[in-house]
């Protein structure tokens, strides 16, 4: 059961921060999923939300969402949608294999190498028909090394932190225990 | 000028072009770029814990501390995250369209001219929203590519989205989107985004896709960029 509260604080709000929503469902009428004729309304999904029930990881926003914020642009309340989209997923973990080897990249560089991004992808990209656009990518790949940011202090990938040390005062997340 | 450069991971790959072509603009009028020493990813959009996200900046803000406080971020994603990490204003974050004002482009060498050229200039998502951290001047490109003589086409997709972020998980979205973007425009695309120029450069055929800088470049006087 997803914790309401927890989903909001992850996203950088507070509860009453989304009892201003309207429900005037603008954000609907704009929102990037409906262009592919997948219907969805970003404020039932805070509603959901906010009365406490389930969001599930098929629900079309969690999916699809791109992360335009053309919702945000249209609400009056500039509410960010994307972000508590992206919280969902966390919690859901729905990450798919290449957004985990961004993170494993991440944590073993302290960067995103995209030659080790592709590699760890490749039965991902093979199973999902990306071959046949390899050609087109190469054109404009640059090929380096990798550098590894200092203070890295993971050796292997791991998708739910950074690997980075955290110097500059901050407390970082909070317990994800719901 | 002396900037504090950002350059993020996307322009040391896949989008080395956009870095190489912000370099050479930038010096070209003039300005010093030097990266921020040892910086980290920015996390992306791939974090859902918003704290998580803005401590990866807040780290590179933290690198940049006492050696710059101008800083240029050409990736739209990079500069969204350091500009909301930049939470007590301490840093002058910017991204290089907004550095193309009027000053810049009189100040330009002209060496070609963009007549008889059509282009939609494409600005996607990052670039303009959320409005806290969007760009100044919103119609830096349909000025720049007027102002030198060419046809600007496609006004009504500059803002809609490509479905970039969705390219290694849903591809048929970003197919989608990234078709229905390029059959209601004309001409040449000239993007900033190193997610906008994979996601249409990966459907579009035919049809060029660019960074803004390369067509700085060529107005400039280079042969081989448009």
């Amino acid at each position: 059961m997803q914790k309401t509260e927890h989903i909001i604080e992850l996203a950088g709000y507070e509860k009453e921060d989304l009892t201003v929503c309207l429900g005037c469902k603008i954000c609907a009428s704009v929102c990037t999923v409906n262009d592919l004729s997948i219907s969805t309304s970003p404020q039932e999904l805070l509603q959901t939300l906010f009365l406490g029930k389930d969001i599930a990881a098929d629900n079309p926003l969690v999916r699809y969402c791109t992360g335009c914020y053309r919702c945000t642009h249209a609400c009056p309340w500039d509410i960010r949608v994307p972000e508590i989209v992206r919280a969902l997923r966390d919690e859901l973990a729905t990450g798919s294999p290449f957004e985990k080897a961004f993170k494993g990249s991440v944590a073993i560089w302290g960067r995103v190498y995209e030659p080790y991004v592709l590699l760890k992808a490749v039965p991902f990209l093979i199973k999902e028909g990306y071959l046949k656009h390899m050609n087109r990518w190469i054109e404009y790949m640059g090929i380096h090394l990798p550098h590894k940011v200092k203070g890295i202090n993971r050796s292997s990938g791991s998708s739910s932190s950074n690997g980075l040390n955290e110097s500059n005062g901050s407390k970082g997340r909070k317990g994800r225990a719901l | 000028m002396n900037y504090g450069y950002y350059p993020g991971c996307s322009l040391t790959g896949s989008a080395h072009k956009l870095d190489k072509g912000v370099r050479k603009v930038l010096e070209k009028q003039g300005h010093v770029l030097k990266e921020i020493p040892d910086w980290n990813c920015c996390g992306a959009f791939e974090y859902g814990d918003r704290k998580e996200l803005t401590n990866f900046s807040k780290r590179n803000l933290e690198k940049a501390r006492g050696l710059f406080q101008e800083i240029v971020a050409p990736c739209p994603a990079c500069y969204k995250n350091l500009k909301e990490a930049d939470e007590k204003k301490e840093f002058d974050i910017q991204h290089p369209l907004d550095l193309c004002g009027e000053a810049f482009l009189s100040s330009m060498k002209q060496v070609h001219d963009l007549k008889g050229l059509v282009f939609t200039p494409y600005y996607g998502c990052i670039l303009l929203r959320p409005r806290e951290t969007a760009i100044s001047n919103k119609t830096v490109m349909e000025d720049t590519i007027s102002r030198f003589g060419g046809e600007v086409a496609g006004e009504k997709v500059k803002d809609k989205c490509c479905g970039g972020n969705q390219i290694f998980i849903n591809k048929f979205a970003t197919e989608k989107l990234s078709r229905l973007i390029l059959e209601k425009s004309k001409g040449t695309m000239v993007v900033f985004c190193p997610l906008c120029h994979m996601a249409l450069k990966t459907f579009s055929g035919d049809r060029k896709v660019i960074y803004f800088t390369d067509l700085l470049l060529y107005i400039m006087g280079e042969k081989n960029t448009l």
